[in-house]
């Protein structure tokens, strides 16, 4: 027994060291690890954590099954006879739609890690090791990655919903059959979406010079990332919609990626002779064809291009910068950044915020959030007849500038938390005094002249035509005053200059933080805009509010006047709970 | 006054600390720069174990020894950047940890490594060093401008840091670190990266700096710059001094007349050749 242990092992390690498989590993290790962009310091939470993160999701909605399905439950709401597979369209449409958000959010995150870059050039092509060896490895590694992540991501729901929804059931043959049918659509939706998003990579990268992709690839990904919230957003309202039964409505669903999905769900459950499902269900598995192929085309094109031609390409040197409008960096200076030191800090970080990719990717993201966010809100009380002009404004309406400050202040603080190259920070070692109230200072700036520097002309502008100068005004100054406190608060334990401290470790009362801006948000987004409306309708509202406003700033600054002196001193490098 | 005045030399092997008066080292007026029984221990491990001398306006204080010999430890502890263990760096007769802010107003620091911020562009970081330092805007621009031209990163002011070679970051550090007209320039391998001519430049512009009076501590590894440039040398080994005094009185005292005999002697153990003939040996040999 132990000899053929020894012998598999032997003939293992023989096998593991073979150069194509060395190549595979170490590619899919860099598209789970490494790679990233110029001066980024990698987030490395180890593959068990986030192995964890990605199947999360599919674990919770799994667990609500078993509530939703359970046959007391159905008994009592005297459900009669159950078809699961009519019964669970909605549920299934809404396991797709995760599905492909989390392979989806996957391959938006390792974009620059997908393809090899100049690190693998260098330390591989003056070996003997041909181009088409590299090329396969990585392809082959963009497989396995593809594979490994849809087993993750789906594997919790593979036999937890089916178990949630038919485990009650004498049949196992259907129970079978419909874990094989949820499975499969599931799991080729995954891979749909990763190789969707590995295709569009490669074309940009096949199509744009490198100097331009770069640049681009950053809004192609903030747009994608607003269509993939948009659709996660509206999965319920789709599944309700499903849940009607109408093939009118089903047809306008067409056009949904995620409802190909489905049908193919429902073709494999014995459905396929519903022409609806049928037809979903083929354009499912061309989709899934033509993104595989595009995948690959689009791979050996930008891999010929950019990849074996890098040596042509390293002289090139990158544009030079082109002087922008200097004018409100003037009023800046003269105005809110009079300080030397505050005004190359800031300068630093605004510069830094705009121009490194995996910064403005996180603020963009919550952008994203707060955009698709705010369509939701007004989009859930549109009916027909809805007035935008009413008076009082709708709380919907009210709340979109809220929803997008609160959203885009906690994006561009979480980005303060992500260091860039580290190193580096010996200027600011150097030049910053540790006991001073400069981080704060700088932070707090670029907080409020960031998302309010055009936020609040634009509310002011839009409450103007839609209710007048007067709710204008009051709007806007409350977004003013509540964005004020919100900046404070999350400025309270601050002490660092942004990017240039290493990552905060996770604390046991970090999931309680989460909670508290979740609390936050729901008194942003819908309390304050009723206040807002209740002193437009009331006039004396206003009186009540601003002092309370006034209050909530004074309690910040009490609460750090009490704070330790040690525990205000600039650092650079995170070692306890104090920040985000 | 401080220290009196000597040269320090322990020979490897007799375990004997040689201490000789020194002429040229002589107290002609207040040190600029003066470290005083300098210790660093990281947790129990000494970095840097009893570092003393002194700097005085227009010399060139070469530092050097092998990796892991405390250098770059003694760096940033000189800057400030690490506080020591024991002992005091005084600037001008005061402890810099007294006022840093001030100190380092005077100070130009080139550190070891090109570590620069990518998504800045050479004129821009250069301007946040100038604003940072508290220099006027006017000045620095002019100094800047001027400077980018004599170190022929001009044409590349406007590209960010990114991009730059190591050459050219390393150029613009040194822009950096003189910008300001400092008293003292501390360089910890400043040649690193660079081509031939940017490397004469700096070599000239260390003599020329220190004919102006400002002092120069200048660590490095490349002897025979070290030998061209430097008036005092001090030997570090395993973060003791092994030989501290001007580059001739070390050389006469070792008995040795290049610098290479005299830091191999002092510091290396290994038969440098022997070594280099083994290594020929494993990468030639079939098996």
């Amino acid at each position: 027994m132990n000899s053929w242990k020894q012998l598999l092992a032997a003939r293992w390690l023989i096998f593991s060291q073979r150069p194509s498989i060395l190549l595979l590993r170490l590619f899919a290790g860099r598209m789970f690890k490494g790679g990233g962009e110029l001066g980024a310091d990698e987030l490395d939470l180890g593959l068990g954590v986030v192995f964890i993160f990605l199947a999360m999701p599919g674990v919770l909605v799994s667990l609500l099954m078993f509530e939703k399905y359970g046959s007391l439950i159905r008994f009592l709401r005297g459900d009669g006879t159950f078809d699961p597979y009519i019964a669970t369209i909605p549920d299934e449409y809404f396991f797709i739609v995760l599905s492909m958000s989390v392979s989806c959010a996957v391959a938006l995150w390792r974009w620059n890690s997908i393809f090899p870059d100049r690190r693998d050039y260098a330390n591989f092509v003056h070996l003997p090791i041909s181009l088409t060896r590299i090329f396969f490895a990585n392809l082959f590694a963009v497989f396995a990655l593809t594979a490994l992540l849809t087993v993750v991501v789906n594997v919790a729901s593979f036999v937890l919903f089916p178990v949630a929804v038919l485990g009650s059931q004498p049949s196992f043959s259907k129970l079978f059959r419909f874990a094989f049918g949820h499975a499969v659509s599931v799991s080729l939706s995954s891979v749909f979406s990763f190789l969707a998003i590995f295709a569009l990579s490669g074309l940009l990268l096949a199509c744009l010079p490198s100097r331009i992709y770069r640049k681009v690839s950053v809004y192609v990904r903030f747009v994608v990332a607003l269509g993939l919230l948009a659709v996660l957003a509206t999965s319920f309202t789709v599944s309700s919609i499903l849940s009607g039964g109408s093939k009118l409505t089903y047809l306008r669903l067409g056009g949904f990626p995620s409802a190909w999905f489905l049908g193919l769900a429902e073709t494999l459950w014995g459905n396929g002779n519903d022409v609806f499902f049928a037809l979903l269900a083929r354009r499912a598995m061309i989709s899934l064809g033509l993104a595989l192929l595009i995948s690959v085309i689009a791979y050996s094109l930008s891999f010929r291009r950019s990849f074996a031609r890098i040596p042509d390409l390293a002289d090139v040197g990158p544009l030079p910068r082109s002087r922008r409008l200097r004018l409100p960096a003037i009023l800046l200076d003269a105005t809110i950044l009079r300080d030397a030191k505050l005004r190359a800090c800031y300068h630093f970080v605004s510069r830094t915020l705009l121009r490194s990719d995996a910064h403005l990717q996180i603020v963009l993201a919550f952008a994203a959030l707060g955009l698709v966010v705010a369509a939701q809100t007004v989009n859930a009380t549109y009916h027909p007849g809805f007035s935008f002009t009413a008076q009082p404004p709708s709380m919907a309406l009210l709340s979109i500038p809220y929803i997008l400050s609160y959203c885009l202040l906690l994006g561009i603080r979480l980005a303060f938390e992500v260091p860039l190259d580290l190193p580096a920070n010996w200027i600011f070692k150097l030049w910053i005094e540790p006991d001073g109230d400069l981080p704060r200072q700088v932070a707090r700036r670029v907080l409020l002249t960031f998302p309010l520097g055009w936020l609040v002309p634009l509310c002011f502008l839009y409450s103007a035509i839609l209710w007048g100068w007067l709710t204008a005004l009051l709007q806007t100054a409350l977004l003013i005053a509540c964005s004020a406190v919100f900046v404070e608060v999350l400025l309270v334990k601050f002490r660092k200059i942004p990017f240039t401290c290493s990552y905060p470790p996770f604390e046991s009362n970090s999931p309680l933080y989460i909670v508290a801006y979740l609390v936050g948000f729901v008194l942003f987004a819908t309390y304050i805009p009723r206040i807002v409306q209740w002193s437009i309708v009331t006039r004396w509202g206003i009186a009540f509010f601003l002092p309370l406003v006034l209050l909530s700033l004074i309690g910040t600054r009490q609460f750090r006047k009490q704070m330790l002196d040690m525990d205000k001193e600039l650092i650079f490098e995170e070692d306890s709970a104090s920040g985000f | 006054m401080g220290l009196t005045a000597r040269s320090n030399i322990l020979i490897p092997g007799t375990l004997s600390v040689l201490t000789v008066s020194n002429e040229i080292c002589s107290l002609r007026g207040m040190a600029v720069l003066e470290a005083i029984a300098l210790a660093k221990f990281y947790g129990s491990v000494p970095a840097v174990r009893e570092v003393t001398f002194r700097l005085e306006p227009g010399q060139v204080l070469g530092y050097l020894g092998p990796n892991g010999s405390g250098k770059s430890t003694t760096v940033k502890v000189l800057t400030g950047l690490l506080q020591p263990t024991h002992g005091q760096v005084l600037f001008e007769g005061q402890d810099i940890q007294n006022d840093l802010v001030s100190y380092r107003k005077r100070l130009g620091y080139v550190p070891e490594e090109a570590n620069l911020y990518p998504f800045l562009t050479g004129e821009e970081y250069l301007e946040m060093i100038g604003t940072l330092r508290g220099m006027s805007h006017a000045r620095m621009k002019s100094k800047i401008s001027s400077l980018l031209e004599l170190f022929a990163l001009f044409p590349h002011r406007h590209v960010s840091l990114g991009s730059y070679s190591k050459g050219m970051r390393q150029r613009i550090l040194l822009i950096a670190a003189l910008m300001d007209n400092p008293d003292v320039l501390i360089l910890d391998e400043p040649l690193s990266g660079l081509d031939v001519t940017s490397v004469l430049i700096i070599k000239n512009l260390i003599q020329a700096f220190s004919a102006r009076g400002k002092a120069v501590f200048y660590c490095s590894h490349i002897l025979e710059v070290v030998e061209k440039v430097c008036s005092q040398l001090l030997i570090l080994r395993q973060g003791q001094v092994m030989a501290y005094g001007s580059t001739e009185d070390v050389r006469r005292q070792i008995g040795r007349s290049s610098l290479e005999h005299i830091f191999l002697q002092l510091v290396e153990d290994k038969d440098v050749a022997q070594v280099a003939s083994e290594i020929v040996d494993v990468v030639v040999s079939p098996s």
